[in-house]
């Protein structure tokens, strides 16, 4: 039924498939999740420029900041467009069905073999480790310590899946297994898990989140601390919707060229510096 | 034995009077009190938030900390935001105004496809949550083909889902004008729609205006909920985005619900206003 609309609807795309489509248009919408510091974030004192391409319900980059958006804008200048910026709630990005509301994923998204389904991803363009953190007085030093205790993680990630066991990665990334027997308590994004720690809540004793959503948490006065080694690796890619109504492969093919090159010239590298004070673009299993 | 009248009637008046002015003055007093209360709610609620934490003996009293310069730093951006909530609440009460009118109209209807249409709208949108709803207008929406910016599928859902609660309150007003009435349009000669139009109508908008005033303090409210998708930047959105980005969550909620406290506090006392002005002439 589904697909008999579309293909009676869709608004009469006169373009051959995606990147002409962005080429025409002239800008390139672009998903991010601005509920991360440094990885993406509203600059709240940022103006949309008067003389913006960006449809009224997008965001322009000056209303953005972080790595991500770097990432995003530097795609956007190299496909020779205008960047703007929609903000879905997260599940709704890896859900995919993004209904041509939005072209790329520039989001820290991670490959995984259950969203390799619904999206097609690029090359990663960094990679970060999984770890778990709890509070500092708590005194967790190992993942084993977590058996049978309740374990917070943001909702659709995958964090979450590695929790419940269900996570679909190639085995040379996942380092650990998850803890025996832990209750999942599931939040809206990462940030309300350490918040609600912070605020005294109990009803989970971790959670589990990049490592680098756990240094912008210390970094803010959150009392947790690093438990253990990194539970398992996070390839994050640029991710596109395969059920676009136009073809993507050509947009596909664009934006993974250009992340190598990205790689290459020193571009990402430089930006990973900028926001996280480290080299984040080295793949850790080579 | 007139004189005696006269001093009878003169006290009855000075009594009269007297039990006035009592019974103003007791109004006066309740009112003072009752202002008063208020601004001691109002300065106990500010001192749970300030966090200062007392220690009287052993007995420790700790009230909730609040990040004063999250605040001075965000809630400009924040508050940026009400503009964007009042919009949404305007076209979305229009929207749910004329559905509402259409609603009432059909469920008096005596031709069945029409009634049933009506009934079916009411019931279905009724039986499902608003938040549901919202998600339904922005995800189902493009599989038609049609593609609303974020707004206009948040402002849709808003209106057509007031529009089935609201369509009661037409139906109210409409049944309150009296069957004579409209015996006495037909007897002068007035066709059916005309008799709606001068007669029925200006009536039952009468009676159905104030209570639309409060239906738009609380769609004010679940304006909030359109945020869920992303991509109206309202109030809500503003808070939960700085909030959760800077882990501020809380001190952002707080500016959010202030802002709405503001908006309710004025709309509603625009609406009684109106609600005085409406209801001159009424005996």
């Amino acid at each position: 039924m589904s697909t008999i609309l579309t293909a009676c609807g869709g608004g009469a795309p006169t373009a051959a498939d995606l990147l002409e489509d962005i080429q025409n248009r002239g800008y390139i919408m672009v998903s991010t999740d601005p509920n991360y510091e440094p990885q993406s974030f509203l600059n709240t004192t940022g103006k949309r420029p008067a003389d913006s391409i960006c449809p009224s319900d997008a965001l322009t980059p000056d209303e953005m900041q972080g790595f991500d958006v770097d990432v995003a804008v530097e795609i956007g200048k190299r496909l020779g467009v205008d960047t703007c910026f929609a903000t879905p709630e997260w599940d709704m990005i890896t859900a995919g069905n993004w209904a041509d509301k939005w072209d790329i994923s520039v989001g820290s998204m991670t490959i995984d073999f259950i969203r390799l389904e619904v999206l097609d991803f690029t090359t990663p363009y960094y990679y970060t480790p999984a770890m778990i953190a709890a509070l500092t007085e708590s005194g967790l030093t190992s993942v084993d310590d977590l058996s049978g205790q309740a374990v917070c993680a943001a909702t659709s990630t995958t964090y979450e899946a590695w929790l419940s066991g269900t996570l679909q990665l190639p085995a040379s990334q996942i380092y650990i297994q998850p803890p025996s027997n832990v209750t999942i308590v599931t939040l809206p994004t990462d940030q309300e898990c350490a918040q609600a720690m912070a605020a005294g809540r109990k009803d989970f004793i971790a959670y589990v989140t990049s490592d680098t959503v756990i240094d912008a948490n210390i970094a803010a006065g959150i009392p947790v601390s690093k438990v253990g080694s990194p539970v398992f690796s996070e390839f994050l890619a640029v991710a596109i919707d395969k059920a676009h109504t136009l073809p993507t492969a050509t947009l596909l093919k664009s934006v993974d060229d250009i992340i190598i090159a990205m790689h290459a010239d020193g571009t990402l590298s430089n930006l990973s510096i900028k926001w996280f004070g480290a080299d984040l673009t080295q793949d850790p299993t080579k | 034995m007139d004189e005696f009248k006269k001093t009878k009637e003169m006290n009855s008046e000075a009594r009269g009077e007297q039990l006035f002015n009592a019974q103003a003055r007791n109004l006066r007093i309740f009112k003072l009190n009752v202002t008063i209360s208020w601004i001691l709610l109002l300065l106990f609620l500010v001192f749970l938030f300030s966090g200062i934490d007392i220690s009287i003996g052993d007995a420790h009293f700790k009230t909730i900390h609040l990040d004063m310069d999250f605040i001075k730093a965000n809630i400009g951006f924040i508050a940026s935001g009400v503009g964007v909530t009042i919009g949404i609440s305007l076209l979305s009460i229009v929207l749910a105004t004329i559905l509402a009118l259409l609603a009432a109209l059909g469920r008096l209807s005596k031709f069945p496809p029409i009634y049933a249409l009506s009934t079916f709208y009411v019931s279905l949108i009724r039986g499902t949550p608003l938040y549901l709803q919202i998600f339904f207008f922005f995800l189902a929406l493009p599989q038609l083909g049609i593609i609303l910016p974020g707004l206009y599928a948040g402002v849709l859902a808003l209106g057509l889902n007031y529009g089935a609660y609201m369509s009661e309150i037409f139906r109210a007003g409409l049944s309150s004008v009296g069957k004579g009435q409209r015996e006495a349009a037909i007897a002068l000669g007035m066709t059916p729609g005309k008799m709606m139009q001068r007669i029925v109508l200006p009536q039952a908008l009468r009676f159905a205006l104030p209570p639309t005033g409060n239906e738009f303090i609380a769609m004010l409210k679940d304006s909030a909920l359109v945020s869920a998708t992303g991509f109206v930047h309202e109030l809500m959105w503003r808070a939960t985005k700085v909030g959760r980005a800077q882990f501020h969550n809380l001190e952002a909620l707080i500016i959010a619900a202030v802002f709405y406290w503001i908006m309710t506090l004025a709309f509603t006392s625009l609406q009684s206003r109106l609600e005085t002005h409406m209801s001159r002439g009424d005996r």
